[in-house]
């Protein structure tokens, strides 16, 4: 059975275009590699 | 692959050749970034953009740089109807790779067109706006935008989404049907989608028990402001169709034509045919008409032509008459009494003007009285002479002329002469004749004696 009241809240608002700017700024520019960059920084200078 | 340390081309195997970086780890983590990219694109193929939006994060989530799952990304968003996260998306590849990137193309073709961006814009926002009513417990405001929304930008998923939750709120589980179906040609694997679906089929069950429910054996779409639905396995036979309702449509206009027209056209056609019979019948009258007249002229002319002849004969015959009396006449002056006598005979009194007759009639006279003798005199004379032929001839001729010449005895040597001659037909004749005329005489006894001869 569908709760209506617990669907909606998954219901996000949509972007709008004056918003995409924002958007751009406040994605998350980390990846896997840059994780793994920062590993063995550590592992270094631990050495 | 570029070395993560330097930025020199790899080769094959673990280490930089230029700078001797570990890199090993490094490119499994580009390998996993391309696996999940390539699992995306798989799965945006058979449409399952859910699906192929959680491989692409996770490929980005390797590795940020990887330019071809963050397009293909902003792709998907696109064709969700999500444009400002595909703008994103875009706006992000070109950064990390300004050259040789198919998101500048993209981003191109939207700024080129900043009338469409800006229709975008506004449909996302009243979309917004719809989820706001429904926060609210506004449903009919929110049912009404998102119609609005989706009539404007019908590829936006979360509004159908959205839309079969309000449906399904209100127990229109078939109106909640409708749309999921939309949202499902979009995004096929939608878990949401298939979840609501799952719910509307559940409820339109228990509604109509008996019904079969037909699933997803219904195909809809839009067109225009209509709502197609139609078997998915619809069989294509529109030739056939098309032949056979072009057969439907000649039979009911040969039909009609029967019906309608012909009638007509025979009321018509008997209309000129009347018309022409008339016609032929008033011609056929005034032609019997004319030859009625024609016939009476003819008939008229005939009598003309007739009285012409019979004046002519009439002229000719006075011409004879009155040439014969002068044959008469000039016969009569040289004393050959017989020939003036067989003028006079062909002479005509009817033809004779009064003056001619009184001429005639003196010549007759004294003609006729020598002629007579003149004949008796032969004719006697040829008894006697037992040539009773020629005495036939001329006392036939006195007889003619006067039956009671020299007091019947013309007559009564003629009927000898016949009975002599063995001709008892006329000699019975002429014995009658002079008992009629002289019957207290001897010589009447003796013709009746003859006369009861056979």
């Amino acid at each position: 059975m569908i709760n209506f009241e617990e669907e909606l809240k998954n219901f996000k608002p949509s972007l709008e275009v004056e918003e995409a700017e924002q958007a751009i700024y406040d994605h998350q520019h980390v990846d896997m590699t840059d994780v793994m960059q920062e590993m063995l920084r550590e592992l270094k200078q631990e050495a | 692959m570029k070395c993560f340390h330097c930025g020199e081309q790899l080769e094959e195997g673990g280490i930089c050749a230029n700078c001797g970086a570990d890199v090993q780890l490094y490119k499994k983590i580009i390998f996993a970034s391309n696996a999940y990219y390539n699992e995306g694109l798989k799965k945006a193929e058979v449409r399952d953009l859910s699906g192929a939006i959680d491989s692409l994060k996770t490929s980005l989530r390797f590795y940020k740089m990887n330019t071809d799952a963050r397009n293909l990304l902003g792709l998907v968003y696109f064709e969700m109807g999500e444009v400002v996260a595909a703008l994103t998306e875009w706006v992000i590849s070109k950064n990390y790779q300004p050259r040789e990137n198919r998101a500048s193309a993209y981003l191109e073709e939207i700024q080129n067109n900043p009338g469409r961006l800006e229709s975008i814009n506004q449909t996302i926002k009243k979309y917004n706006q719809a989820l706001l009513y429904c926060r609210q417990n506004s449903r009919d405001l929110a049912i009404i935008q998102l119609k609005k929304v989706l009539s404007l930008n019908s590829k936006l998923v979360a509004g159908h989404q959205l839309l079969a939750l309000l449906y399904i709120q209100e127990n229109k589980f078939d109106l909640a049907k409708k749309t999921l179906r939309n949202a499902a040609k979009i995004d096929a694997n939608n878990t949401v989608t298939l979840r609501y679906m799952r719910e509307v089929n559940h409820a339109l069950r228990e509604q109509n028990p008996g019904k079969k429910q037909k699933n997803d054996e219904l195909v809809s779409y839009q067109s225009g402001n209509e709502t197609i639905i139609q078997p998915k396995y619809l069989k294509d036979n529109s030739a056939i169709i098309t032949i056979v309702n072009m057969v439907i449509g000649i039979a009911i206009g040969a039909a009609a034509a029967a019906f309608l027209l012909l009638p007509g056209m025979r009321s018509t056609i008997r209309q000129e045919a009347r018309a022409e019979v008339i016609e032929a019948n008033n011609t056929i009258t005034s032609k019997n008409q004319m030859i009625s007249e024609l016939e009476d002229q003819v008939e008229a002319l005939t009598d003309e032509v007739a009285a012409a002849k019979a004046d002519g004969e009439t002229a000719a015959n006075q011409l004879s008459t009155y040439n014969q009396l002068l044959l008469a006449y000039g016969f009569y002056t040289q004393e050959d009494i017989e020939a003036a006598g067989n003028a006079l005979a062909n002479v005509n009194e009817e033809y004779l003007s009064e003056d001619a007759k009184t001429i005639y009639d003196t010549i007759n006279a004294q003609v006729n009285e020598k002629y007579l003798e003149s004949l008796y005199e032969e004719g006697y004379s040829a008894y006697n002479s037992r040539n009773y032929v020629d005495a036939i001839e001329n006392l036939q001729k006195v007889a003619d002329i006067d039956e009671t010449y020299e007091d019947g005895y013309a007559i009564y040597y003629l009927a000898h002469a016949y009975r002599i001659n063995e001709d008892m037909e006329h000699a019975k004749i002429y014995y009658q004749r002079f008992v009629d005329l002289y019957p207290q005489t001897d010589r009447a006894a003796t013709a009746r004696t003859y006369l009861t001869q056979e």
